[in-house]
């Protein structure tokens, strides 16, 4: 059960979460962008803390902390892989400045995943459809994607209650080769399917009851206007922006590696 | 002009043998609260998808005679255009709804129609309180109850106002109380609303106290079409497979005993108590 609790979408309300899902996207390409240019741990680390006021603002630092260390495993990977690189091709030394950079790549990719965490954390499905109504995305590819929302947790329950009873038949899935196992799961996925057309079918019974395709012109019950917090966050991009922009141009030559401070 | 008029309606679906409407001719007068029942696989269902032009046009399949609902004939009219006119409300809540609040389920016609801001809103809201769930509106489906959720279905297609709502067994995946709140909700919108309403049941002991016109269906064909009172009295209604309300029954047994009870046959437990009451008073 708990597994399905996590794909199941609840409603908060924060600050974050009521953000425009537009504006916010805006914000998370601008902090990819600049992490790609930067490649040097302090500008790196900067964009890194700059996030953590909106992960508290939402108060979603549980989950954050949890996709984060998802992560892990993936950065470890690839700084290890970066120090290999570097050795290998340097002729077998290592500087510490080596360390550095490796480190850096390594942040920029925690930067990134944690800056699309902090989006998909605080955005709830339902605004995400909404805007993706809102821009000219056909309506067809929003609502298949509110559907899906809406029906994962189901069928994933569905899954689980048709191995619970094939289990009592006495269906070992655990049991034997890879391939045997893979082979134990038919009897699962044979009903699953079936049952899943058979709601397809159900599904688009009610839509065709519902008007479903009546006019070319739909319209919506809700709409997406900026708010002040929408501004907020438009003119914290904007800064964002114009500071990275003004230090890429003047400094970037001369920004301070971590190594240097320490051999003061 | 009746509401919905059928005249010898026979239909096949693709690929079947037989047919699953058998030559059904019926007449239903505005605001009336039909009640259907029959035994399973009789054809209730595929009546109820001819209501709103599901059958033929979604579902193909051969058609043959007249049915028009609300003045339209449903084989020139699509189902969205037969939307605004018939409500359809399915058997399982869960397939039914397909947004992520409530409110979005609800408006979900209204939007397909293009209806203006403004308007919907005050339209779901208006479906929202008749169904008793405007407290809930924002909640998503997999929060709330199955009984809510068939609320949340009827709710869905009441924003569209329709004359009529069509309901096909609403009940059968909820638990008793839950289905007597929805039978009180459909019964509200009969009587204060004027909506006519056509519902297929099998839990007559709840439900046939609301009606005066009663059809019972069996292989396609319609049994018996009446006064609820004189066909759940009959040994040929039991027979079929009808679930004959428990007060009916007992009543029946009763009388055979030689009990003196009242001539009109009770359909609900207090009919039943009160003639009961009657009976030893004089005794
Ligand atoms: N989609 C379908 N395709 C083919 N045959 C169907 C379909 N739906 C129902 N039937 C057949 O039509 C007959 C009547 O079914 P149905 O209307 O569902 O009965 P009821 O609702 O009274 O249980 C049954 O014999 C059933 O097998
Ligand atoms: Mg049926």
């Amino acid at each position: 059960m708990s597994v399905f609790e996590g794909l199941r979408f609840r409603k908060v309300y924060s600050p974050i979460h009521s953000l425009d899902p537009r504006i916010k996207f805006i914000y998370v390409i601008v902090i990819f962008v600049i992490a790609i240019i930067f490649w040097q741990v302090i500008p790196l680390l900067i964009l890194f803390f700059m996030q953590l006021p909106f992960v508290l603002l939402a108060r979603v630092q549980k989950q954050w902390l949890r996709s984060l260390r998802g992560a892990a495993f993936l950065a470890t990977f690839i700084f290890l892989l970066n120090i290999l690189a570097t050795y290998i091709s340097s002729g077998f030394v290592l500087l510490a400045f080596d360390f550095e950079r490796a480190f850096a790549l390594t942040l920029r990719f925690v930067v990134l995943v944690e800056s699309f965490s902090v989006f998909f954390l605080t955005t709830s499905p339902d605004h995400l459809g909404l805007a993706l109504e809102e821009t000219r995305v056909p309506y067809e590819f929003a609502f298949a994607f509110t559907t899906a929302v809406r029906f994962v947790p189901v069928l994933a329950e569905e899954a689980q209650t048709i191995m619970d009873a094939q289990k009592a038949r006495g269906l070992e899935l655990e049991k034997g080769s890879l391939l045997k196992r893979i082979r134990n799961y038919v009897p699962v996925l044979i009903p699953l399917i079936v049952s899943a057309i058979r709601r397809s079918l159900e599904l688009a019974e009610a839509m065709e009851s519902r008007a479903w395709g009546a006019t070319k012109k739909r319209t919506n019950l809700y709409s997406l206007r900026l708010h002040r917090g929408d501004f907020a966050l438009i003119a914290i991009i904007i800064g964002i922006i114009i500071v990275a922009a003004y230090v890429y141009i003047y400094f970037f030559a001369s920004i301070p590696a971590i190594t240097q401070f320490l051999q003061l | 002009m009746a509401i919905i008029e059928i005249k010898n309606l026979t239909y096949t679906y693709p690929g079947a043998t037989k047919p699953s409407i058998n030559d059904v001719s019926l007449k239903v007068e505005k605001g009336e609260f039909v009640l259907i029942t029959g035994p399973s696989g009789c054809g209730k269902t595929t009546l109820c998808r001819c209501f709103n032009g599901l059958v033929p046009h979604f579902y193909q399949g051969e058609l043959k005679g007249e049915i028009s609902v609300a003045g339209l004939e449903t084989l020139k009219h699509h189902t969205h255009e037969m939307a605004r006119h018939v409500g359809l409300v399915f058997q399982n809540p869960e397939n039914q709804l397909f947004a992520l609040s409530i409110e979005k389920d609800v408006a979900f016609g209204l939007e397909n129609l293009g209806v203006s801001q403004a308007e919907m809103r005050q339209k779901v809201d208006w479906a929202l309180h008749q169904t008793g769930i405007y407290d809930i509106r924002e909640r998503s489906p997999h929060e709330i109850s199955g009984g809510q959720q068939q609320r949340v279905a009827i709710a869905s297609v009441l924003a569209m106002q329709p004359e009529v709502i069509v309901l096909d067994e609403p009940t059968s995946f909820l638990d008793p109380l839950s289905a007597e709140k929805i039978f009180e909700v459909i019964y509200e919108l009969n009587r204060k609303q004027g909506i006519t309403v056509i519902l297929v049941e099998h839990r007559l002991d709840l439900t046939a106290k609301y009606t005066d016109h009663l059809i019972v269906m069996d292989e396609g064909k319609i049994f018996f079409e009446g006064d609820p009172r004189d066909i759940l009295n009959s040994e040929q209604t039991r027979l079929i497979g009808v679930g004959i309300p428990k007060a009916t029954l007992l009543y029946q047994m009763l009388k055979k005993d030689g009990l003196n009870l009242n001539k009109t046959t009770p359909l609900a437990s207090e009919e039943l108590a009160d003639q009961l009451l009657e009976a030893l008073k004089k005794w």
